[in-house]
């Protein structure tokens, strides 16, 4: 993997958040520690993580509220519930306020690499799918509009979104290769 | 020889195994209350039937021995009139007319004889009370002068024309009675007298008295006997018995030394004499006698009857209530396991925790040793994260062990103990995680002064496990607060839990204590831990109050008295 993967770990049980985040960190993950909810929505105020791993009961704001907080802030953050009060019905809140996935603890550390994997996977589809449409967007303006109003409006979106500027580049690339 | 002794007494064995002292005196309760109920009424007839039977056999006596005494009066009045008709006969006869001397005494003695033997001699007195005749077997006694005595004073003042005196002994002797008749004859008056032999009369009498049921006597006005039975006196003794002169016939019954002589009476027609009839079996009344041992042979085998089914009766009940408190003991087992299952997710939840430490400081472990992830660490290094093992491994065992002594079936076991204590153990042992990550607070508003009572420390900790489950519950999952206050009164104590959850309407309340009633989501709640509690704290001696909200919360609240007692 050429880029690690930034990920969030949310646990209010300190020991077992230092040893992950040590595994992981051994695995070649960008690892972030939060031990409580708040803790968790101020270090993922900047932007820029990738997963979350976020434990449910906690003192204070608990994971669902969390969940919810990170969510709706971050588009593209995938979470992934990781608990040690497991239940079907948690399982089935959780997935609906947009958990990538649920375990339990204690966990297997080749399910957990796993889910982490293809969480991974899942963002970079979403923010492809998400770049096509703005794409597509630019595309039908440019179809009508001159070429000064196409550059203002590509300006704006890259603006707004960083990472269209690397589809940019994909796209540029096709061009030669046609070309 | 074994097999006798443990034969010995297998059923008070059976009945009261060591340290069920309680079932013993319920035994005896029972057993009492079971003897009077069925007893009680039981003797209530026995006496009265007694009593009736003795007043009834008193009064067949009394008339019996009435009877007979005024039968026997009127024959002994019949007799003396006889006696009196014989000496007038002769008095009024021409031959006394002309002469008075003493050999007609002889022939008239001779009549009388024939007539009745009871007469012993005969006399004729002058005006002056000189005996001018006689005949008989003391002929010293002509010329003595009778003048002054007692007889011959009264026959003269009396209206009637004869006495009969008492029994003396007079100048021969020898008891005797003597019976006078008067007559004038030209303004002179003669007086004809026979003397008789009381033991005729007693003879006579002693006939009646037949087969010795009965003693008769015959007493002067002064109670001296004129005539008696040597079984209760000798004659011309003072008698015990002074029948009253009126009426002048009845029963009377006296007291004599402690003993009761029951006796009938007559007065005589014909002298200053009475009748006594009295019962010749005296003694005190005999309980066990005539209808009553009748009726003791009746009841006996009754009550022996009862009383058996009344040992039966209690041993059963004993039975019954063992049986029940072994079923109430299982029920609150049952229910104690219950309220732990609802404890479980968040006991399985807590050891979850450090098995995850666990597993990850594992894991960790393998990752640091293993080549792939660079130099090998070396072991020294290693230590920490082995004693964050062995620590979460005591942290799982601490939280079995807590389980398990509350699961643990104790027996019923009261001793001093401090409430708050035992409180501590129930919310900062088995509830501490499950409050902490469900945001819950506890307030602890414990009375200053430690309420130490007596009680069985197991039992209420069950009651306390219930209710802050209860609270906790209520709750459903937001955050909220749990208070617990104690407070001391003068005989009881109250603990009370207050929980700012969903509360209930009057009618959930009023069904609460139902087996099997719960308010919970299904599957959460067996409906078993109120009902349970409420039957744990009424053993207690104890109350259990609600009061709750819609809404707002609910408060429950255990009384217990300040002094449990056995």
């Amino acid at each position: 993997m050429a880029e690690q993967i930034k990920l969030l770990i949310v646990d209010d049980e300190v020991r077992f958040l230092d040893s992950i985040a040590h595994r992981l960190e051994l695995r070649d993950f960008d690892v972030t520690k939060a031990s409580s909810g708040t803790e968790a929505i101020k270090a993922a105020e900047g932007g820029g993580f990738d997963l979350a791993l976020l434990d449910l009961k906690m003192p204070g704001m608990n994971g669902q509220e969390v969940l919810q907080i990170l969510k709706r802030q971050h588009q593209f953050l995938e979470v992934i519930i990781l608990t040690g009060h497991g239940s079907f019905d948690s399982a089935v809140e959780c997935t609906k306020l947009g958990a990538f996935s649920y375990l339990s603890k204690p966990y297997e550390l080749e399910k957990l690499l796993e889910v982490l994997k293809q969480a991974y996977e899942v963002r970079l589809k979403k923010k492809f799918l998400s770049d096509q449409q703005r794409i597509a967007q630019i595309e039908a303006i440019s179809a009508q509009a001159d070429p000064q109003t196409l550059v203002t409006q590509i300006r704006k979106q890259m603006a707004e979104k960083p990472t269209l500027l690397s589809i940019l580049r994909e796209l540029r690339k096709l061009d030669d290769e046609r070309k | 020889m074994a097999e006798h002794s443990t034969v010995g007494s297998p059923f008070r064995a059976e009945l009261f195994p060591s340290g069920q002292e309680h079932y013993r005196v319920l035994y005896r309760r029972q057993l009492l209350r079971l003897l009077l109920t069925y007893l009680a009424p039981m003797l209530v007839v026995i006496i009265y039937f007694g009593f009736q039977n003795h007043w009834l056999e008193q009064e067949s006596r009394r008339l019996h021995l009435t009877a007979i005494a005024e039968h026997q009066a009127n024959t002994l009045n019949l007799f003396l009139r006889e006696r009196v008709v014989n000496l007038r006969n002769l008095i009024h006869s021409p031959a006394f007319l002309d002469s008075q001397s003493s050999n007609l005494m002889a022939v008239f003695l001779e009549d009388l004889v024939r007539v009745s033997d009871t007469f012993v001699d005969i006399g004729c007195f002058s005006e002056e009370g000189v005996q001018i005749a006689y005949a008989g077997p003391y002929p010293s006694l002509e010329h003595r002068d009778y003048g002054s005595e007692d007889w011959f004073q009264s026959l003269k003042s009396k209206a009637d024309d004869f006495i009969i005196t008492d029994i003396y002994l007079g100048f021969r002797q020898r008891p005797h009675f003597t019976i006078a008749v008067r007559r004038s004859v030209a303004n002179r008056q003669y007086i004809l007298r026979a003397t008789l032999d009381p033991e005729r009369i007693y003879a006579y009498i002693r006939s009646l008295e037949g087969d010795g049921e009965v003693f008769l006597s015959i007493v002067n006005t002064v109670g001296a006997y004129q005539l008696v039975t040597p079984h209760i006196g000798t004659l011309l003794e003072r008698s015990s018995i002074v029948p009253p002169t009126e009426p002048r016939m009845g029963t009377q019954e006296i007291d004599l030394e402690g003993e009761a002589i029951f006796y009938a009476y007559t007065w005589l027609r014909m002298a200053d004499w009475a009748l006594i009839v009295q019962s010749a079996r005296e003694g005190p009344y005999d309980l066990l006698s005539g209808s009553n041992l009748y009726l003791a042979l009746v009841t006996t085998p009754l009550v022996l009857l009862i009383t058996l089914a009344a040992f039966n009766r209690a041993s059963k009940l004993v039975e019954l209530q063992r049986e029940a408190d072994r079923t109430q003991a299982q029920l609150e087992h049952a229910s104690k396991l219950a309220s732990v299952g609802e404890l479980a997710a968040g006991i399985a939840h807590e050891i979850n925790n450090p098995l995850a430490v666990i597993n990850e400081e594992a894991g960790l472990i393998k990752d640091l040793m293993n080549p792939e992830f660079g130099e090998p660490t070396p072991p020294q290094k290693l230590i920490p994260y082995l004693n964050t093992i062995e620590e979460s491994v005591l942290r799982c065992r601490d939280i079995t062990h807590k389980l398990l002594a509350f699961v643990r079936k104790t027996n019923i076991e009261l001793r001093p103990i401090q409430v708050e204590a035992v409180i501590d153990e129930v919310v900062d042992g088995l509830l501490a995680h499950e409050l902490a990550v469900s945001n819950i607070h506890i307030h602890k508003r414990y009375s200053p002064a430690p309420l130490e009572i007596s009680t069985d420390p197991n039992q209420l900790q069950q009651v306390m496990l219930n209710l802050l489950n209860n609270a906790v519950d209520a709750l459903e999952g937001r955050p909220g607060t749990i208070t617990i206050r104690t407070e001391r009164g003068r005989k009881r104590v109250r603990i009370s839990v207050t929980d700012t959850g969903k509360g209930m309407s009057e009618e959930q309340i009023g069904k609460i204590f139902l087996p099997f009633y719960t308010t919970k989501e299904v599957g959460k709640g067996t409906g078993l831990g109120l009902s349970v509690s409420y039957g744990i704290i009424k053993g207690l001696g104890g109350e259990i109050e609600v009061e709750s909200r819609k809404g707002v919360g609910s408060t429950f609240t255990i009384i217990l008295p300040a002094e449990t007692l056995v």
